[in-house]
């Protein structure tokens, strides 16, 4: 164990950068900006430091871990503070800090009220998630997941389009309505394994060993499958994330898509499925069912869409639905894909969510009515739109095909029909992916706005973005080296699905 | 070797790479010649590759792509005859298509996207050529599509070229599916995607494996190769410039597919039906594409309807276990397709953009060579005795015939009824073009082009008319191209036929095409009525058999109905509003009570007593001034409150 706190710094960072923002925001705006953008890059690099530590993975009380640390904390309620990183945890941690510096970056000009607090928030937010992937205590992580909706409710609610504060409180109650179950399942799981063992700890590795009856096994799952479809979000539950991303400024729909999602994710396959084999099991059909609904459903609304950036978000709630799939099917492929594609969807919606930024910030609209012709007008914007747009179609040797593929295979695999239905989904993806790119940069320009090519700081932005894509879609290899000892893990903690194959 | 091969790839890639990247920077010239310098390399490194390794195989990785346990997509090379044969060809034809573009493309201001993609598709073509591992066979199938998408629509300004690329695209992807499809079935089967690999342990799979195998290629290569049903997206590709239709939806592309299938072929040897299934699509797409052509008035729409024609017999050469025979036609056709279509760009510049055939005419007498250059075009398009196309197709057209198999019979009579429209409509173009009629075009009507542009064109004229020479079916060069081929897995120099059907084949395809020109001279030269086709049936050809419109009934219309419905309906009538709605309007009522507490309460009483009792504490709230002012505060104070006591708490536990 190191006792150099590492970990708590990395979760802390953003918080004390957050704090310094909001005190210097209203007198010197530029120097909150530049704070917070220090903040952000000194973050990444702490995060990316991690991987060149030669980490091993250690077995400590709280599991197997690179690194972990484990303090008690509130001791008279078993309540530890600790935390653990592997691969997965690391992988994440590192979108969550790239995603923030755009976040910051892609502010700059576009946010101009209310400065010190807007990156307050951003790096308050970025704190809570950062202690999210990395809590091994379920208390912890609870704490986490539910801090995080404060400051992305003001995100939404205070520097969000026309209709923000229906969006922000829409988010608010989804949430809610996910994590209240969430929070009574957990206090009951520490009593059961309580009066099982005379242990009282909210530690996932030792609720890890509970015995339940099936029924109770079932409800406690559900009531922690609701937080986290939600926050996935899986489709019937999804009806609130196109409002949010709607109403977010940019940077909120980076954060949205980037990262909180992300944690709905990481839940799902960190704890839903571990802690509760049986029920998950028994879930799988469902999941697989609504996963696919989802992919083929998102296409059809997104194709639908007369605003982008709802086009944008949809085509999220769809690469989404693949990987729940992807999970639901628990094998080596499909897991590796999964965890893959959860950094890869964070990248190229992002990028996808800054390029819609641009042009509302251009425009004030984002209306499909407005575009079109853009590639005569703004070449280099346009150069960049595609690029992404054929990232999130999942082109080979862009990141997104890396992780399809190997979900795709992997799905195959396990259940060759529900393989079939899923590789015909590409289709569907390709159809409104390849109408948005149409709509927006080629035809005649339907509206006499004067179209200003994109800005220095703005070319930066976009090339920061368009190299990882480029990088994880030729040489995925370090990233899935990342994986491999994790993913290995949680197959062994998950046999009982691995039986039944 | 490895450098050679490694060139091959990146000579174009790289070229793609500094036009896209600073290509706008510099002089017009100097992106020109870069482009055209990358593939020309390339075609130097394909020669020195098949010069290095004469009938040998070399089997070469580049790079680790994608590797989990057994999944393994690995960036390397199976550079086979095949392959090399391939390459040169993708090598020499591009190569004169860059140049030629330079010389099209004079006028355009675009050129650095043009050629960017160019170079890119050249890459992209070459590792679906190459490539050993299927994902990264994968990769330059969807490259090429990219590509294709893009070019077609190059012109975007016109939201038609824009629609044709990507209907283009889709209609592709469909068949792309059953490649994915049949990815996942090679890892659950091999665990491997390696094409050697498969290939020579084909034999550990049994018949229904197979037959289930080769169907999803065949449908695979379908989508790529415009063969029937997803035949559509080829005609309305000829909204891209010409040279592409030439390089990508002529000679190289297009071909794609039924490259695929040749590389398999130990797969689907395994399966007769499935062969015969891909002898029958290739048949039946050939006849079909050929009536389709015979009603086009739009001279590069008859040149696509003949593309889809041709690939079809080396599809019908696949499923007659004839891959020589299929690479030979496959060659052939890349010359004299890429020629024609090369010397139709020169007709439409020419003629300032026309492409209707009923509106040129008399160009013989205007544009000599060019007439000379599209005729041989022409002669070997429609199987001129002697010629290579003849030798290719009579070849395809003997293996269909004595495959051991009855049904294979009508598929070769399907074929042969297509081999005789074939010389009809390339003549009614060729004719309807270049002889004198009235309305035909004046002296003045006819644009200069550049030298260049014409000039090119020799080089495909020549091998047009000699390729013969490469797989001859007797004499000196006795199926010099098949024994070469040997090495191929499938591969067979010699079909086995006896002399006497060879020669009666041989003279009966003969026969065949000079009775069809003769028809062709007749209806459209020595009786020169417009159109001799009924007006009903002559619409029916014309539409491609109504194909398109059947599709747009059974699965576009009712998909964007769905769509709708899915948004309309749904999504934007979801029962999730009204309890939101409700909510907000409550979370409203609340918002405006806690501010108005805030404001009367807290901000006047306690904030005010604060402000007025000390002055110490005056430069201390004009600090934090700002964020207390105003509906922010409350949020921003409370949270801070919870903040504090969360932290205190966590650092309580810390030291305790």
């Amino acid at each position: 164990m190191l006792h150099f706190p590492l970990l708590s710094i990395i979760i802390f960072l953003p918080l004390l950068g957050g704090f310094l923002a909001l005190a210097t925001g209203s007198r010197w705006p530029l120097l909150c900006r530049w704070i917070s953008l220090t903040t952000t890059l000194l973050e990444f690099s702490l995060v990316s430091s991690l991987l060149f530590l030669g980490l091993q993975p250690q077995a400590g009380p709280t599991g197997v871990w690179l690194l972990a640390e484990d303090y008690s904390w509130i001791p008279s309620l078993g309540v530890s503070y600790s935390l653990g990183l592997d691969g997965i945890s690391q992988l994440l941690l590192m979108l969550t800090a790239f995603i923030n510096i755009l976040c910051i970056l892609v502010s700059w000009r576009a946010i101009t009220t209310k400065i010190g607090a807007f990156h307050f928030f951003l790096l308050f937010l970025e704190s809570s998630v950062m202690g999210l992937f990395m809590a091994t205590d379920l208390l912890l992580f609870y704490l986490f997941w539910e801090i995080q909706i404060i400051p992305m409710f003001f995100l939404v609610g205070l520097w969000g389009h026309e209709r923000r504060v229906y969006a922000a409180v829409k988010f608010v109650l989804f949430t809610l309505c996910g994590s209240l179950p969430m929070l009574i399942a957990l206090v009951a799981l520490y009593v059961i394994h309580g009066q099982q063992t005379g242990i009282y700890t909210f530690s996932v590795a030792q609720l890890m060993h509970t015995n339940f009856s099936y029924t109770t096994e079932i409800l406690l799952y559900a009531a922690f499958m609701l937080g986290f479809a939600i926050k996935i979000p899986i489709v019937p539950l999804h009806t609130w994330l196109p409002d949010a991303h709607t109403q977010a400024p940019t940077a909120g729909s980076l954060d949205l898509a980037g990262l909180l999602l992300k944690t709905g994710f990481y839940g799902f396959f960190r704890f839903a499925f571990p802690l509760f084999p049986l029920a998950a099991e028994a879930s799988v059909p469902l999941l697989i069912a609504l996963g696919l609904a989802g992919m083929f459903f998102t296409s059809w609304v997104a194709l639908a869409q007369t605003d982008i950036k709802r086009l944008v978000a949809y085509s999220s709630i769809g690469h989404m639905s693949l990987m729940v799939v992807g999970v639901a099917t628990w094998n080596l492929l499909s897991l590796n894909g999964s965890l893959l594609q959860m950094v890869n969807h964070g990248l190229s919606t992002s990028a996808l969510f800054i390029m819609v930024g641009m042009i509302g910030e251009r425009i004030d609209s984002r209306d499909f009515a407005d575009l079109g012709g853009l590639w005569a007008k703004m070449p280099i914007f346009s150069v960049f739109f595609l690029f992404f747009a054929l990232a999130s179609m999942g082109l080979p040797g862009l990141n997104n095909f890396v992780g399809e593929i190997l979900l795709l295979v992997g799905i195959f695999e396990a259940r060759p029909l529900i393989g079939i239905v899923s590789f015909g989904g590409l289709i569907f993806t390709v159809i409104y992916i390849l109408r948005m790119v149409k709509d927006t940069l080629f035809g005649e320009p339907k509206t006499t706005h004067t179209w200003v090519d994109v800005s220095g700081r703005e070319v930066v932005i976009l090339v920061i973005m368009a190299l990882p894509i480029l990088y994880l879609g030729l040489h995925p290899g370090p990233a899935l080296r990342l994986l491999e000892q994790p993913v290995q893990h949680l197959l062994a903690q998950f046999s009982v699905l691995a039986l039944v194959r | 070797m490895e450098t050679v091969l490694l060139l091959l790839l990146l000579l174009p890639l790289s070229g793609s790479a500094i036009n896209a990247a600073v290509g706008r920077l510099l002089p017009r010239r100097i992106c020109e010649v870069i482009a055209c310098a990358a593939v020309l390399g390339a075609l130097i490194m394909a020669g020195i590759a098949l010069a290095l390794a004469g009938k040998q195989t070399y089997d070469l990785t580049f790079f680790p792509w994608i590797t989990v346990g057994d999944f393994s997509a690995a960036m390397n090379v199976h550079y086979d005859p095949l392959a090399a044969i391939m390459v040169l060809m993708v090598t020499f034809v591009s190569s004169l298509i860059h140049v030629y573009s330079v010389a099209f493309m004079r006028h355009d201001s675009d050129y650095v996207r043009y050629f960017s993609y160019l170079n890119l598709f050249v890459f992209a073509m070459l590792v679906i050529t190459v490539a050993d591992n299927l994902i990264f066979v994968y990769l330059g199938w969807e490259g090429v599509g990219f590509c294709s998408y893009a070019l077609i629509g190059f012109w975007y300004k016109d939201a038609a070229n824009a629609d044709a690329g990507r209907k283009a695209f889709v209609v592709t992807r469909i068949g792309d599916i059953a490649f994915g499809v049949a990815l996942g079935l090679f890892f659950v089967l091999f665990h491997s995607f390696s094409l050697t690999y498969i290939d020579s342990h084909a034999a550990t799979l049994t018949s229904a494996q197979a037959t289930i195998l080769s169907l999803l290629l065949l449908w695979a290569a379908a989508g790529k190769s415009a063969q029937l049903p997803l035949t559509v997206w080829l005609p309305d590709a000829m909204a891209g410039p010409t040279p592409v239709s030439a390089l990508i939806h002529a000679a190289t592309m297009v071909t794609a597919g039924v490259y695929l299938l040749m590389r398999l072929f130990p797969v689907l040897q395994l399966a007769p039906i499935a062969l015969g299934l891909i002898a029958a699509i290739g048949a039946i797409t050939t006849l079909y594409a050929a009536l389709a052509a015979l009603a086009q008035t739009d001279i590069k729409r008859i040149l696509a309807y003949s593309t889809i024609s041709q690939v079809g017999y080396m599809i019908l050469a696949v499923g007659a276990a004839d891959i020589v025979g299929g690479m030979f036609h496959l060659l052939s056709h890349a010359f004299f397709k890429s020629l024609l279509f090369l010397s139709a760009g020169c007709v439409i510049q020419a003629l300032d953009e026309e492409h209707s055939i009923f509106k040129m005419g008399n160009l013989h007498r205007l544009r000599p060579m060019l007439s000379y250059i599209f005729l041989a075009g022409a002669l070997g398009l429609s199987a001129f005795p002697l010629l290579g196309g003849y030798f290719s197709k009579d070849r395809i057209l003997l293996a269909t015939f004595i495959y051991p198999d009855f049904s294979y019979k009508i598929l070769w009579f399907i074929a042969l009824a297509a081999a005789f429209l074939t010389p009809l409509y390339t003549f009614r173009g060729y004719f309807l073009i270049f002889t004198a009629r009235p309305g035909g075009r004046t002296a003045a009507e006819v644009r200069p082009l550049p030298k260049l542009m014409v000039w090119i064109l020799w080089p495909l004229a020549i091998l047009t008319l000699f390729d013969g020479l490469l797989n001859l079916p007797g004499g000196i060069g006795k199926n010099f191209l098949g024994h070469y081929l040997e090495a191929v897995p499938g591969a067979r120099p010699e079909l086995g036929a006896s002399v006497g059907l060879e020669w009666i084949m041989g003279v009966m395809s003969a026969a065949i095409v000079l009775v069809s020109l003769l028809l062709a001279y007749v209806l459209y030269v020595r009786r020169p009525a417009p159109e001799p086709l009924r007006q009903g049936f002559h619409d029916f050809l014309f539409s491609g058999l109504y194909l398109d419109r059947l599709y747009q009934v059974i699965f576009v219309g009712p998909y964007q109905r769905m769509t709708e419905f899915m948004k309309g309906r749904v999504e934007e009538q979801g029962i999730d509003r009204g309890i939101v709605t409700a909510a907000v309007a409550l979370f409203n009522r609340f918002w405006d009570t806690a501010n108005f507490l805030w404001l009367k309460v807290d901000d006047r009483t306690i904030d005010g007593s604060y402000s007025k009792a000390a002055t110490g504490f005056l430069t201390l709230s004009r600090g934090f001034g700002y964020w207390t002012s105003g509906r922010l505060s409350t949020y921003v104070k409370m949270l801070l409150l919870g903040l504090t006591a969360f932290l205190v708490v966590l650092v309580w536990g810390w030291y305790d």
